[in-house]
């Protein structure tokens, strides 16, 4: 047993943070502040060129994908360094961590060398098709419709939530093609492809992060789907085990905290109660880092991670949520007009038990595999 | 990092699994508040457990790790002290050993060979005199006793006192791992079987999200103390005792709730481990102490950058 980084370890995380510093800009806290806005979605593009230029976008990616077969410690470094630093990947985290691995795994020869090499290159982003108006987390409940005609799918229906719709180039879409959750294929779909609309939907999290994009009679060839018909419930299992973890939250949440506590020093403001408060988010924080860090550690070692995950999942958004609510109530005027990190971390926060599957799901899932009570008859 | 246990450390926690498989189950006819057996004491005597820390290719983690597993079980014996605060000790102090917070009953004061004394900001080591403790009744499932009147001291330097301090807060932890996995396990083993309105109580769905809370505590101590047991940083000790005095405090309450009247009873044995999670409770101050020491020992500069 082992809590510390090896000199390797050290080494890359030192690497990162250097790559940071010199490419961040003097205004990026403001530009982070909404992860889908067009500002901070131009400014990824070239961030992360940059970083496959560097050798940091996906070192873990096989080398045949333009990666260095790096283990999964240090994707997991480099996640948490990429999410303290307010993400300046933007959506490209998702091409990272499960679009490009997923495509590797499922998809065809075609469609490999059309995807990946734009992803290792961090020129592309995409968004990802799955909730519907009547499908969030019963997701197998979806209606979004593909119907075949020879050699075509022609597909209708809606999406909602898409994050990143308006500026990404493709859609990792989910649609029907039959009934049941059998019935689910995943389509590759361009999304300047004609009878595509995108809204953005106003809200709490920032700018120009969530949308609903509507399907009309578009048409995309059969050689868009990935892998068979039928299989996108088989598939997405296996792409969102590859993100299980989640976003590393509690690396920005813990910077963030650190950022309050250093305010309210300098204006004498920390007193008992903001002493206690603050001991408590930084003690979640911590949990929540050695949770995750033992889900890499079992899935460095090739073992299989059931719902510990969903353990690291809900110490995350426990986590995150108590450092949110610290700034809600020390320093108010983070959502006034004051610190943009903080401003940014709040509104990130806000997703961060709803995202990727309920943190209620998850805890369902603790109860019924890890604690093996019996499940709620349906 | 690596979260599995080396060959040297695998071998000696089944060594103790072993040992601990005598005294997993209470006599039938237990009705009382604590549970002892001193052939427990005896066996981990007898088999070198006591001195796991000061082993190199074992250390403190390993000691943390059989507290642990030893505060599972229905019978109590001093561990925690001897096992992870004793090895830290400069000169051979005698087990067991106990710690006199301020004057208050604690526990195993009436059987220790050797007191920890905390006197406000003073830290202080005495072999215990002759007839100075007595035996206290208390509902807290340890053996409790307090000093007679208050004992003289020495101080010790801030170094040695600041120490002992931290390790008091790893024994704290692990102990609490282990209490909170035992009464988790009771009260989930109760709702699978318990029956009401048809099916078991464990499959609605107020119950399992409140459980699933628990678990993720109980595990989250545990991960926190293995880790200030590795380190021996006081700032990772101070943060692993705050979560699980937190985190005792939220989950006792549920557990409780959950076994209904039957937790009530000294028949079933929830209190052995819920009472003495009420006694750590209160140690070190509590929790508002141990939230300052992470305060003093991690918040110290205005670095943004975690320590990784």
């Amino acid at each position: 047993m082992e809590f510390q980084w090896n000199k390797e370890q050290q080494a890359f995380r030192a690497t990162v943070r250097e790559f940071l510093d010199r490419h961040l800009p003097d205004n990026w806290e403001r530009i982070a502040h909404g992860p889908g806005s067009t500002a901070q979605s131009h400014f990824s593009r070239q961030f992360c060129a940059n970083l496959a230029a560097a050798g940091l976008l996906v070192p873990h990616w096989p080398q045949r994908w333009g990666g260095q077969d790096a283990d999964a410690w240090s994707a997991f470094i480099l996640a948490e360094e990429m999410w303290a630093a307010g993400e300046p990947r933007g959506g490209q985290y998702m091409n990272v961590n499960w679009i490009g691995p997923t495509l590797m795994r499922f998809g065809s020869e075609a469609q490999q060398r059309r995807y990946i090499p734009p992803m290792a290159q961090g020129e592309t982003l995409w968004c990802q098709g799955f909730s519907e108006p009547e499908a969030g987390s019963d997701l197998a409940s979806l209606r979004t419709k593909a119907e075949r005609n020879q050699d075509q799918y022609c597909i209708n229906g809606q999406k909602i939530w898409t994050s990143y719709a308006a500026e990404a180039e493709t859609c990792f879409l989910l649609a029907r093609t039959g009934s049941g959750k059998k019935g689910i294929s995943i389509f590759l779909v361009p999304m300047d492809t004609p009878g595509i609309t995108v809204v953005e939907i106003p809200s709490l999290i920032g700018e120009g992060d969530i949308h609903e994009v509507f399907f009309e009679n578009v048409m995309v060839p059969a050689s868009a789907m990935l892998g068979e018909e039928g299989q996108a419930w088989d598939i997405v299992r296996t792409a969102l085990s590859l993100e299980r973890v989640g976003i590393p939250r509690f690396a920005l949440a813990s910077r963030m905290l650190r950022r309050a506590i250093a305010m309210l020093k300098q204006r004498n403001d920390f007193h008992h109660g903001a002493v206690t408060q603050a001991a408590r988010a930084h003690a979640a924080c911590e949990a929540a880092r050695l949770f995750s860090y033992e889900i890499i550690d079992q899935r460095q070692k090739g073992n299989t991670v059931g719902a510990e995950a969903s353990v690291a999942r809900v110490a995350t958004v426990n986590a995150e949520r108590m450092v949110a609510e610290y700034v809600v109530e020390h320093l108010p005027e983070a959502l006034a007009g004051g610190d943009p990190l903080l401003l940014a971390h709040h509104q990130r926060g806000i997703v961060a038990g709803i995202a990727s599957g309920a943190a209620e799901i998850q805890l369902n899932l603790i109860a019924t595999q890890l604690l093996q009570l019996p499940r709620e008859p349906r | 990092m690596d979260f599995s246990p080396n060959p040297d450390q695998i071998a000696l926690n089944s060594a103790l699994d072993k040992l601990a498989e005598n005294f997993k189950t209470p006599p039938t006819d237990f009705r009382r508040f604590a549970l002892l057996d001193n052939s427990l004491d005896q066996a981990l005597e007898n088999g070198g457990f006591f001195e796991a820390a000061n082993i190199p290719e074992l250390g403190p983690v390993s000691a943390a790790m059989m507290v642990e597993t030893l505060a599972r079980l229905p019978y109590t014996a001093e561990v925690a002290l001897s096992m992870l605060v004793r090895p830290q000790l400069e000169g051979d102090w005698p087990r067991p050993l106990a710690l006199v917070e301020n004057g208050r009953p604690g526990r195993f004061v009436a059987e220790a060979a050797t007191l920890i004394i905390l006197d406000g900001d003073q830290v202080g080591l005495l072999s215990a005199p002759a007839g100075a403790t007595v035996k206290v009744e208390s509902l807290f499932a340890y053996p409790m006793g307090k000093t007679k009147e208050q004992l003289a001291f020495t101080p010790l330097d801030n170094t040695q006192a600041s120490r002992i301090r931290t390790w008091l807060r790893v024994a704290l932890s692990a102990e609490v791992a282990g209490l909170l996995q035992s009464a988790l396990d009771a009260a989930t083993e109760h709702l699978r079987l318990r029956k009401q309105f048809g099916r078991p109580l464990g499959s609605f769905q107020a119950v399992q999200h409140r459980m699933a809370e628990c678990a993720v505590l109980t595990r989250g101590v545990r991960l926190l103390a293995l880790q200030a047991a590795w380190s021996g940083d006081a700032g990772d000790a101070a943060v692993a005792a705050l979560h699980a005095q937190e985190s005792a405090s939220r989950a006792v309450y549920d557990l409780h709730q959950f076994m209904g009247a039957m937790g009530m009873t000294l028949e079933f044995p929830l209190h052995l481990w819920t009472y003495r999670l009420k006694a750590l409770l209160s140690e070190l101050n509590g929790r508002s102490a141990q939230a300052h020491a992470v305060s003093e020992y991690c918040f110290l500069d205005n670095s943004e950058k975690s320590d990784d």
